[in-house]
Parts: structure tokens; sequence; C-alpha cells
């Protein structure tokens, strides 16, 4: 295995790179692989997103691209500062270390104050760029965000030694750690992982102790998954070959969700070897749920704009041309009408039961 | 070189003293003030003397408003016997020629005398000496306004040692200063715009202002000419056959007129009905009437010259306007001369932009005819009408602005719109010159403001990027264990090269446009 120490060499020798243009009077450019949408190929065999050919040229002498190429340097210095210094900083610590006001006097005296970065979106950016264009992936650099993730479940894994039962939290979960490729699995006796998208069903189901009924691991992420989350249902899937099915909200956000624990991220395509689990089953709610399982208008929302433009965006994904998805998608675009997981409720608390024991042992999902 | 003429009408310039802009204490001031220094001007630019001028205005009675005004130059002066007469006789000038001057009347220092003996009963007093004369004159004289003649009442001589030539002028007289006071601060400034070869040291009873010579180049003197046939009256036709010894018709219209050649006068002669040998003294009146009449008629003539006309010329208007309004850049243009009914003009546009000029919705305008402010009547004059009627849009700017417009017209005769001759009149020839005279003024001012512009957004641009040169050099010097300083300076040089411009270089440029004027190179005074 690549050491923290070969890392830091990959990430010096960027840098190096860069200055030695600037002492040789070139302009220093910055080689960046495309993370966009055009930059992104399915990859039919694999069933995930992979990143492609494109390369984005980052320079200091285009005014457009100045600031971002002071804060990818900025990133690298911080970076290559935490690995020589041993520490293990997150994206917020990364964050705080690097923001600060840049003051410059011009040359008639008038003072320009500019902050390196004001969001953390910015900073968290340019350390995807720096993972591309380095082939450094986050977790190797030692920088970790914060993790959402949590299960429950019969399942033992052992953290720094000490063996944890994650079917033992009572009502409470299991926290996923930073880098849960250091986890040791000790022990699986599950049937299926359930992945749900809203950590309210997920508590809901554990105080119903679906899992113990079902014999299932629960995982959450709260929303739009993390990396750790991510990796640690991909570890499940290819290491214990459990089956895994997701439930989301029935909107095309919640699908997107779906489709990036299975397939990757447009964003983090570089990854998607390690993170996606293209086995991943999607067992709701689906546009058809509605009528098929006869929610009451109650729990019937009306799409919005961004709705309709997210799901207009959906079917233009190549992952996504699926039969079964066309029709769901198009099937919302002609009702313009969502459901969340709670609308299950519409026959009783207990229906959520009914309906995951239908869809999986019907084998009702869309793969 | 000196040709004195007498006219008899005191008595009846003392009645009609606001035609000449004494209505009342307040203009009888500024005006008094606008004849000493208009005559001290005149006295010596047009001998290419660099004119320095003291002027003083003290408060002699508070109680009855009774002020001093004293003027003094370093001009050709006047010789001692013609003293009694340029003081004390109405319509006596060595002006009457056809030649640029700020005066033409020969009325500004009698009304002055007039106005001061009628209201403090006190002479003028005047102490001259003429260039290379070897005494000083110093006379008291009032005006007997029923002989239109002067009274001496004192007459000293001096040894002139020193060879001190110039004139000094003290009158007393009714005058409200603090009422006065802005519009003589005004008119002094706006001389000094049109005239910054001339040193004007000013003091007033609570206020002093030192307005200093900011070129030694003085504006080609005028030389003196002829009338155009088309430009004679009646009047003046028989005043010139009186003075034409015994000539032809043919001789006189060669000999005394503007632009007539023989072919010219032949022909004209020959269409006008004239026969050529005729002497001018055996004119009838009604001869001379139906000559006027052809003269002006006639197709034929030649423009006009204009040698005689004295512009102030671009340069000098741009030193002048920096210099007092304070200006960032001052764009200025002559045009060639024009003539209208026979009299040759010349219109002088400047566009003064920036600096200490206050902002406002309309642009300031500072208008002169031959090099005189004109300060009363702004909304008479058809400067203003030109300007307001100008489309600025056109030339990049954009109100509120720092603008002003300077518009002068030099002409052998100004078409005054009124009496007071403080405005200029709808003349089509003028307006027209006006206009294009301002188009191109405001031409220059177009190209200086997207110069400007452009060297704004190269220096913009070489600061969103030499911003980062520190921060982007020390990361990538901890990064990659290379020197910081060396990194910034090749970073610095990057820009540089990639801008086209060294640092020094652009900041040159953005200051030449935007940096507030330097003070014009003092030179002493000869
Ligand atoms: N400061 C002076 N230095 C030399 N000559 C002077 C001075 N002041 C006046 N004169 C002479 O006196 C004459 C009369 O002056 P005056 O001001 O009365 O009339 P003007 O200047 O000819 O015309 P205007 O009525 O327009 O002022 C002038 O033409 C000039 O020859
Ligand atoms: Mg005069």
């Amino acid at each position: 295995m690549t050491t923290r120490a070969e890392f830091l060499k990959r990430l010096e020798s960027w840098g190096v790179k860069l200055a030695k243009d600037v002492l040789e009077l070139k302009e220093p450019v910055m080689e960046i692989p495309a993370r966009t949408l055009g930059n992104t190929i399915w990859d039919e065999k694999a069933r995930m997103l992979k990143l492609g050919p494109e390369k984005m040229h980052r320079r200091f002498l285009d005014m457009k691209e100045a600031r971002r190429f002071m804060q990818t340097v900025l990133m690298l210095r911080l970076i290559v500062e935490a690995i020589r210094e041993d520490v293990y900083p997150t994206i917020r610590d990364l964050y705080y270390n690097g923001k600060h006001t840049i003051s410059f006097k011009d040359p008639l005296s008038r003072v320009h104050r500019e902050n390196t970065w004001d969001e953390q979106s910015e900073s968290n950016a340019v350390i995807e760029d720096i993972e591309v264009a380095t082939n450094v992936l986050r977790e190797e650099m030692g920088v970790s965000a914060d993790v959402k993730g949590k299960i429950v479940g019969p399942i033992v894994v052992r953290s720094q030694g000490y063996e944890l039962d994650a079917s033992k939290f009572g009502e409470t979960a299991l926290s996923l750690p930073v880098n849960v490729d250091g986890l040791e699995i000790v022990k699986v006796e599950a049937a299926y992982v359930l992945v749900v998208e809203k950590d309210a069903i997920f508590q809901r189901l554990v105080r119903e102790k679906y899992w113990s009924q079902e014999n299932a691991i629960l995982v959450t992420a709260k929303g739009m998954p993390d990396r750790a989350t991510r990796r640690f249902v991909r570890r499940l899937n290819e290491e214990y070959k459990l089956p895994v099915y997701v439930l989301t909200d029935g909107d095309p956000y919640g699908w997107y969700i779906y489709s990036v624990y299975k397939s990757g991220s447009i964003k983090l395509s570089y990854e998607s070897e390690r993170l996606a689990t293209p086995d991943a089953k999607f067992l709701g709610l689906t546009a058809t749920d509605i009528d098929a399982y006869k929610i009451s208008d109650n729990y019937v929302i009306a799409a919005n704009d961004r709705d309709v433009k997210r799901a207009q965006e959906l079917l233009r994904y190549p992952w996504f041309q699926k039969p079964e998805w066309t029709r769901e998608v198009n099937l919302f675009l002609k009702k313009k009408k969502k459901v969340e997981i709670e609308a299950l409720s519409t026959h009783g608390l207990k229906f959520l039961h009914d309906y995951l024991k239908d869809k999986i042992r019907g084998k009702k999902f869309i793969d | 070189m000196y040709a004195y003429e007498a006219l008899p009408v005191a008595e009846w310039f003392r009645r009609n003293r606001e035609l000449a802009g004494f209505h009342n204490p307040t203009r009888a001031l500024y005006q008094t003030v606008r004849e000493l220094v208009e005559n001290s001007l005149d006295a010596t630019e047009t001998y290419g003397i660099l004119p320095t001028i003291y002027l003083r205005i003290n408060i002699e009675d508070e109680q009855k408003s009774w002020v001093s005004v004293y003027a003094e130059d370093n001009g050709i002066g006047i010789p001692g016997a013609e003293i009694p007469n340029v003081f004390g006789r109405v319509f006596y000038s060595s002006k009457y020629r056809i030649k640029q001057h700020r005066g033409v009347f020969g009325l500004g220092l009698k009304m002055v005398v007039l106005y001061a003996q009628s209201t403090t009963n006190k002479p003028v007093y005047v102490r001259s000496a003429a260039l290379k004369s070897d005494k000083i004159y110093e006379y008291q004289i009032m005006i007997d306004t029923n002989s239109n003649s002067p009274i001496i009442l004192d007459r000293k001589e001096y040894p002139n040692k020193y060879r001190w030539h110039g004139t000094a002028v003290k009158v007393y007289l009714e005058g409200s200063w603090l009422a006065a006071k802005k519009r003589i601060e005004d008119y002094l400034k706006r001389t000094a715009i049109i005239a910054p070869y001339a040193e004007i040291a000013f003091k007033g009873p609570d206020m002093e202002l030192w307005l200093k010579r900011r070129t030694t180049k003085l504006p080609p003197a005028p030389k003196e000419g002829l009338p155009h046939p088309k430009s004679v009256d009646v009047d003046t036709l028989k005043q010139m056959v009186a003075e034409s010894r015994g000539m032809t018709l043919l001789e006189f219209l060669m000999e005394s007129f503007d632009a007539v050649g023989e072919g010219t006068a032949k022909v004209f002669l020959e269409w006008a009905g004239f026969n050529p040998n005729m002497k001018v003294t055996a004119m009838t009146p009604e001869e001379m009437v139906k000559l006027v009449e052809k003269m002006k008629q006639y197709g034929g003539w030649r423009r006009p010259r204009s040698e005689w006309l004295s512009p102030v010329g671009a340069e000098l208007l741009e030193i002048g306007a920096k210099a007092i309004l304070g200006a960032e850049a001052v764009f200025a243009v002559t045009r060639k001369p024009e003539s209208y009914g026979g009299h040759p003009f010349i219109v002088e546009a400047a566009v003064a932009w920036g600096g200490q000029i206050p902002p406002s919705d309309k642009p300031v305008l500072l208008r002169y005819a031959n090099k005189i402010p004109l300060l009363y009547d702004e909304g008479a004059d058809v400067a203003r009408k030109v300007v307001d009627e100008f489309n600025w849009q056109n030339y990049k700017v954009k109100f509120p602005a720092s603008l002003a417009v300077i518009i002068h017209v030099c002409s052998t005769k100004i078409p005054y719109a009124s009496a007071g001759k403080e405005a200029i009149a709808e003349v089509p020839e003028i307006e027209k010159e006006m206009r294009l005279a301002l188009r191109d003024a405001a031409k220059k001012l177009r190209l200086y403001l997207s110069r400007k512009e452009k060297e704004m957004e190269m220096f913009n641009r070489y600061v969103s990027l030499a911003k980062y040169v520190d921060e982007i050099a020390h990361n990538l010097a901890i990064t990659s264990r290379l020197d910081k300083d060396k990194l910034a300076k090749h970073l610095h040089k990057l820009i540089e090269t990639k801008i086209g411009l060294t640092v020094e270089e652009l900041v040159k440029h953005t200051l030449s446009l935007s940096a507030a004027p330097q003070e014009a190179e003092e030179t002493a005074a000869q």
C-alpha cells in the first residue's frame, strides 16, 4: 500500500512544477481534469460514472482564474503542511486555517482587501481539484469530512481495538468513522442492507425494530451521502455480498441520491470505483407508487419548477437511460406530483414495514 | 504710432451711463476695474510686453461708501502731452484702427472719470511714462462735461532715471465693494484664464488674489488692417473719403480697403456702374450711399483677412484653464478665420475636465469676446444656446460632470446682443463656428476619456492579478521549498509581460491621466 509520505511527494512535486515554471518565467498553468457533466462518462460495463479525459487549464494570468489559482496554491500548502506535521485535519479545519484577508496596496496607494475564500464550498472545491489533479484522494491525504453516516443491525466492527456490536445500540446508532477502510468488520449476519435517505425514517425503523425482524442492516447518511457512508455500503456489498436496497423520497432529488449510491456522482466521478455500489436496488418511492399504493391526496405534493428542471436533467443522464427510469421520470413530469416517504403512513404507521417487505419479497424494485 | 481724434458728447454719456455699465455703485465699481485692467492689457500684450498689473481697491469712507481703485501697469505708457485728452475727452482713442483690442470706443476711461467725479467730486490721478521717455508725468484731471474737455488740476514732471514705462491710475468713486467682490474676483480669474501670460496682483479691503504668470508666451500681436468693403457704413466712408487726398475711385478702392486688388476693383466698379477715374472727393452723398450699398451686395470680394485678429491659441487656453480652474485636462481648438458681413472673426473653444471643477448637471460656461470675459446676461448669449444644445453623450460625458466650456470669439466687430456688451448675438456664421469649435474640442476630450478608461482598465487588470502575488509566492514557497521573494519577483514580471507594460510605465500612464494638474512652471517677470 502507498504510504502517506509517498502521497506527500506527489503533492509536493505538483507544487514544485508550478514554482519552477514561475522561476523560468513561464506562466504557471494547472492542468486539472474537468469535474463537469460534460466530462463525466457513463461506463456501461462497470455500471458506474467515470472521469473523462477532458482537462481544464487554470492559469495564473487569466483574470477570471487568478483567484482560484491562488486558492488552489493555498490549499495545496495547507494539505502538504498537514502531512508534513502528521496531523489529520477535516475539510472544515482547512477552510478555517486558510481563511484570511489579503490586503494589497496598489501603486496608486489604494488598498484592496479580499478574503482568500468566503464560503467553505470554495475551499472544498479546490480540495477536489487537487485530488483529481494529483491523483491523490482526500482520504489518502488524511483529510476528512464530517461523516453523517450511521448504522444499526447485526454487524460487529472493530474500531481502535474496541469491538462494537451495531445491534446493541438500543434506540441510538453506531456512527461511521472518517476512515471506514480502517474499520475492521468482525462479523456480519444480515440478510440485506437497507439504505434510508432520511434520518427520521431511519430512527422510526430502529425504534420499531424493523432491522431485527428483517435481520437487516439499516444505514442512513441524512440526505446526500458523504464518501465514508458510500464507501461502507460498497464494502458491505462487495465484501459480504449483501443485497443493498435504497429507500428515498419519491422526487427527482431522492432518485438522484439513489443514483449516487449506485453509480457515483458527477462531482466525484473520479471516486466511483471506490464508492459506487452498482448492485444497489431502488425500492421507492416511485411515481407509480402513488397510484399503486393508493396514497391519499393529503400526502401528495405538487412539484415545483425546480423539481421539474431536476427531472428533465435526470432524463438526460446516460445512467438513467433505463426503460423503468424513463417511465418513472416521465410519469412524474406528466403528473407533476411528488411524495415523501412519510406518505406511506396513509395506511397507518405500520404500513411502511408492509411496503418494504412487499417491495423486497416481490422484487418490485428498480435496478 | 498714435492717432487721436475727438468727438464732443461727454454730457450725453454722463446722462446715459447705464449704457456703458455704470448703473449703480456695484456695477460701477466692477466696470471701473474692467476698464482699467483692459486698458492695461491693451497697453502691454499688444506691444509684445508681458503684462504685470497691480490692482488695489480701498474703502475710503465707509459712511458714504466711497472707495478708491488704483491700477498700475508696465505698458507703453501715454505721452505726457496726450494724458489730458486721453483722460478728459470722450471718444478720444488710439484704437479706432481695424485691429483687435479690448477697448474700441475711446470711452472707457472717461466714463470712469465722469462717474468718479459725479459721485465724489474728486479728480483722477494719473502717472505715466511712455517707452524710452526720460520723464514721468503726473496729472490730476477732471472733465468739463459741457465742453468735453479736460480740466487740469495739477501737473508734475519727474526725471525717469530708471526708464520706467507704464501707467498708474487712481480714482475715487462711490462703489459697493461687498456687492461687487464676487464679480471682480470672477472677472480677474477669468481674465487670467485667457491671458495666462499676465501677472495680476490684486488687493481688496478683505482679500488678496495673486494670479501668477503661467507662461511667457504671448499670442502673436495683431496687425493693423483696413476695412473690408462689405463692412463699411456711410459715415465711415465719408471719413475715409476725407482722408483720401484726391485719389481716383479705383485708387481709393485699392488703397483704402482690405482684399481689393486692381482686377477686383475694376470688375466691381464696372458692375456697380461707377467711373474708375472719378475723383472720390467728387462723389455726391447719393453716390456715396450707392457705393456702400453696392459694396455690400457684391459677391466677388475676397474673404476679409484675419491678420489683425488676435486669438489666444489652444496652447495658452490650455495653460490658463488648467491653472485657474484646476482642471485635470483641458482641450482647446482655434478654428480657422471666418467672416460675417465683411467682419473677420475666429472662434476658439476649450473644454476643461475634472480636477477641481465642481460637478454639475450642465457645463460651466466661460464666455469671452476679444479676450474680455463676459459675466452678465449669459442667458442671452448664443454660446449658452450652443453649449446647451450640444449632445454631450456622443462624447462620453455623463452628467453630473466636472466640465467647463470656454468659448472665445475674436473679431474686429463683436456682434453684441445688447448695449451692455455682455452677450453675443445669434449670428448664424458665428453660431455655426461655435458649434464646430466645441465639437472639435469635445472630440479631443472623448479621445482622452476613452484612453483614460482603457488605462484604468489596464491598471485594474494589473491589480486583479498582482494582489495575489504575495499569497501565491508564500504558499508555493512552502510547498516547493523554493525562495519566496524570487517567486514573487518572477510572478510580477510575468504580469508585466502579460500586460505589456512595466509597473512604472503603468503608473505613469494612469497618473498622467488622472492626477491633479501640476503647477505650470513659474517664470520670473521680465
Ligand atoms: N493704461 C494705459 N496705458 C497706455 N495707454 C492707455 C492706457 N489707458 C488708456 N490708454 C490710452 O487711452 C485711450 C483711451 O482709453 P479709453 O479706455 O478711454 O478708450 P479705449 O480703451 O480706446 O476704448 P474703450 O472705450 O472700449 O475702453 C486708449 O485708446 C489708449 O490709447
Ligand atoms: Mg479702454
